[in-house]
């Protein structure tokens, strides 16, 4: 039998959040862009030393989202309030935020402090205040040795941290970044999440985008599902798993060949949710394993080409997957 | 920007030494087409041989505008080759079936014989002056006795005591002309010149300053404003955005570097043409200084404007490519505005670069104050600033629509 009970609809937000207590309140956001809704009704919050991560395939909105929050994008409706003002009609609330864009947003011909010099002059760093914020920049991105260096000659790693890092020197609140680790190794990952778990620890909220689930499950205090220019679900990681699938498995079944519309509508009755365009289904067992056996008849019984049954601890892809019926990477 | 583009060797290339280059080369055909330091090059052929046709030939060469071909052993067939051929200018017979030289009367062919190529037309009229000026400077006995041989032929008859005064005459008057002491009469007597402004040669190559440095100021404005979309596609715009500046303050930086880069560019150009080709630039710093700011600013403004109308660097590249080109053309920078019909000349009014070119003429060539080039100064200045501000308002237009 298919551990059915988490498959009635979740709450839309699993963890109810103080808004007073927010650097970062998204309220009933809705955009259209060329005649198409972007976002619809998008909520979210984010508040002081905490990591909210926004999930989502492509093309779910997500930049659209940072772009509304920096103030850059106007919103049809909704409003957008930073540090108690919205960064659109006020620029100087802009200086309470940092914005890390998706692109190696740096000069190559320039040095690291060169960068660094420019990009705190741009945002209204002090001539007293610039040479020590870029050395806790420096220092901050372990970057303290290359500050001579021009940036054309640094790794991916190294420019991805001294990406985050220069948007770090005039101190905002609030850093919003836009898939901050494409493109780098395992090694300077792990480098640039320390480094948002120090900046957390400092008390900067912190929302940033991705697709890397990974890097969702480790870093986030919270998730956000966006889907289609709706939130879907938003939560703590762990708590978004327990509500999906409770004392449950995720229960992943691969077969041989694409089921037919027949073993299609037997699958969907047993609980399953289609991956991969329908070689894999994906589902949620009871975690004492007491039905396995009868799986096992019951697909043979349908006659499908099952090539593996796999029962493992169910993440946040499952989580996405069961609630929006996308997959998660695209 | 100012450090992008020190380390950026090929860009620095492009705004400081290429135009260089080619503005030493544009000077250097002005200089040497413009009429007074022409260099003709004459085979001549002395089928004569006598003493007379010797020292018109001497004459000639001493002439520092002229360098003589001496046709040698070669025939009259042999000489209208080299010039057809273009190895010669001009050639000069000088014709031995023909009248004398020394008793020319217009009753049979004439002594001296020139062949010219018509796709040279210029040339032969400039021959026909310093044939002149050695035939009176160099045989004034010669023509004093030619005169006086007609005169005699035509109106009285000398007595011998007469001819014994004037044979005496014509030697004095030749063993002068030999000695170089001035001789009597001459055609140049008759002629006084005056210049309204500066010289012949100036006025090209200050001419070609102005034209040359515009062109390039647009060229390197353009490099230098394409940074704004440079910017755009590799997010730095973003994380500009996204502080309290906003685009109008990114857009306001450019244009004002822009324009500080192209006045740097343009002084370039004017204090090698201050030093090395006489343009007095000392004596009209004044204004010259406001004629610059007004060229740079309006070429800040105009790659503003083209940079912020479009959306990607290669769009960019191309359309402003295109509209230099074109501008350039008609306003004057690639051909002289003189040699242009009046309708170009007219459409060249269309052109920030006519009016870069009628204010530097104004105070360079024409000796005009900047009062006489108020206009074309007005004109410079409000293009720049309305290019700056419609760029500014397509940026802002723009990063609302993302």
């Amino acid at each position: 039998m298919v551990y059915k009970h988490h498959l009635t609809p979740l709450p839309h937000t699993v963890t109810e959040f103080d808004k007073k207590d927010a650097l970062l309140s998204l309220a009933r956001i809705r955009k259209t862009l060329g005649g198409q809704v972007v976002l619809d009704g998008v909520d979210a919050l984010v508040g002081a030393g905490e990591i909210v991560v926004l999930l989502g395939p492509n093309g779910a909105g997500k930049t659209t989202l940072l772009g509304t929050a920096c103030g850059r994008i106007a919103p049809d409706s909704g409003s957008v309030t930073v540090c108690g003002g919205d960064p659109r009609l006020r620029p100087e609330i802009r200086r309470h935020l940092g914005f890390v864009p998706q692109g190696l947003a740096l000069y190559p011909y320039l040095s690291v402090k060169e960068n660094l010099q420019t990009f705190g002059r741009m945002m209204g760093v002090t001539k007293h205040d610039l040479p020590w914020r870029i050395d806790q920049a420096l220092e901050r991105g372990a970057l303290a040795e290359l500050a001579d260096r021009r940036v054309e000659t640094l790794s991916g790693g190294m420019r991805r941290r001294l990406n985050i890092v220069a948007s770090l020197l005039h101190d905002p609140k609030l850093l919003l970044l836009d898939e901050p680790t494409v493109g780098v190794d395992v090694n300077a990952r792990k480098r640039i999440h320390e480094l948002l778990r120090q900046l957390r620890a400092k008390g900067i909220g912190i929302l940033i985008t991705t697709h890397d689930l990974e890097q969702a499950a480790s870093l986030a205090d919270r998730v956000v599902f966006l889907s289609a220019g709706r939130v879907r679900l938003q939560g703590a990681p762990r708590e978004l798993i327990q509500h999906c699938y409770g004392r449950g498995r995720e229960l992943i079944v691969t077969l041989g060949q694409q089921a037919d519309i027949e073993q299609s509508k037997a699958l969907t009755e047993r609980g399953l949710t289609a991956l991969h365009g329908g070689l894999a289904w994906i589902g949620a067992v009871d975690g004492s394993y007491t039905d396995a056996a009868g799986w096992t008849q019951d697909l043979d019984a349908a006659g499908l080409s099952v090539r593996e049954i796999r029962v493992r601890e169910p993440d946040l892809e499952g989580v996405f997957l069961r609630v929006t019926g996308e997959e998660l990477h695209l | 920007m100012l450090l992008g583009l020190l380390r950026d060797r090929g860009a620095l290339l492009m705004a400081f030494v290429l135009p260089v280059i080619f503005f030493v080369i544009m000077a250097e055909i002005f200089t040497a087409t413009s009429g007074a330091n022409l260099d003709l090059t004459v085979v001549v052929l002395d089928e004569i041989k006598s003493d007379v046709s010797t020292r018109l030939v001497a004459a000639l060469e001493k002439d520092d505008s002229i360098t003589l071909r001496a046709a040698g052993d070669t025939d009259s067939e042999a000489l209208r080759a080299l010039v057809r051929s273009g190895s010669a200018d001009i050639g000069l017979i000088l014709r031995s079936d023909a009248e004398p030289l020394d008793e020319a009367g217009g009753f049979g062919p004439a002594p001296l014989l020139v062949v010219s190529d018509p796709s040279r037309g210029f040339v032969e009229p400039v021959l026909m002056g310093r044939l002149r000026r050695a035939y009176f400077s160099a045989l004034p006995d010669v023509a004093m006795g030619n005169v006086v041989a007609e005169l005699e032929n035509q109106f009285l008859t000398l007595t011998d005591e007469q001819r014994d005064e004037l044979a005496a005459g014509l030697s004095e008057m030749r063993a002068d002309a030999e000695a170089g002491r001035e001789v009597g009469w001459s055609f140049e007597d008759l002629i006084a010149h005056e210049r309204v402004a500066g010289g012949e040669t100036v006025n090209l190559v200050a001419y070609s300053a102005g034209a040359v440095a515009f062109l390039f100021l647009l060229f390197a404005a353009v490099h230098g404003a394409v940074s704004l979309l440079e910017e755009s596609e590799s997010g730095v715009l973003d994380r500009i955005l996204a502080g309290p500046g906003g685009i109008g303050v990114l857009v306001d930086g450019k244009f004002l570097y822009v324009a500080v880069q192209g006045f740097v560019q343009v002084s370039v150009i004017f204090v090698i043409a201050w030093l090395f080709y006489s343009v007095d630039l000392p004596s009209r710093f004044f204004p010259w200084l406001i004629v610059t700011a007004a060229a740079s600013l309006s070429a800040a403004g105009l790659a503003m404007l083209l940079v912020a109308a479009c959306r990607t660097r290669r769009q960019a590249q191309t359309v402003a490519n295109t509209v230099i080109l074109i501008i350039s053309a008609i306003g004057g920078s690639m051909v002289p505005r003189i040699f242009m019909p009046d309708l170009l000349k007219n459409l060249g009014w269309l052109t920030p670069n006519t009016w870069a070119l009628e204010a530097y003429s104004g105070i360079l060539w024409r000796g005009e104050g900047l009062g006489g080039v108020i206009l074309p100064v007005a004109l410079l200045l409000s293009s720049g600033l309305i290019g700056w501000y419609v760029a500014r308002l397509l940026a802002e237009r723009r990063v609302s629509r993302y």
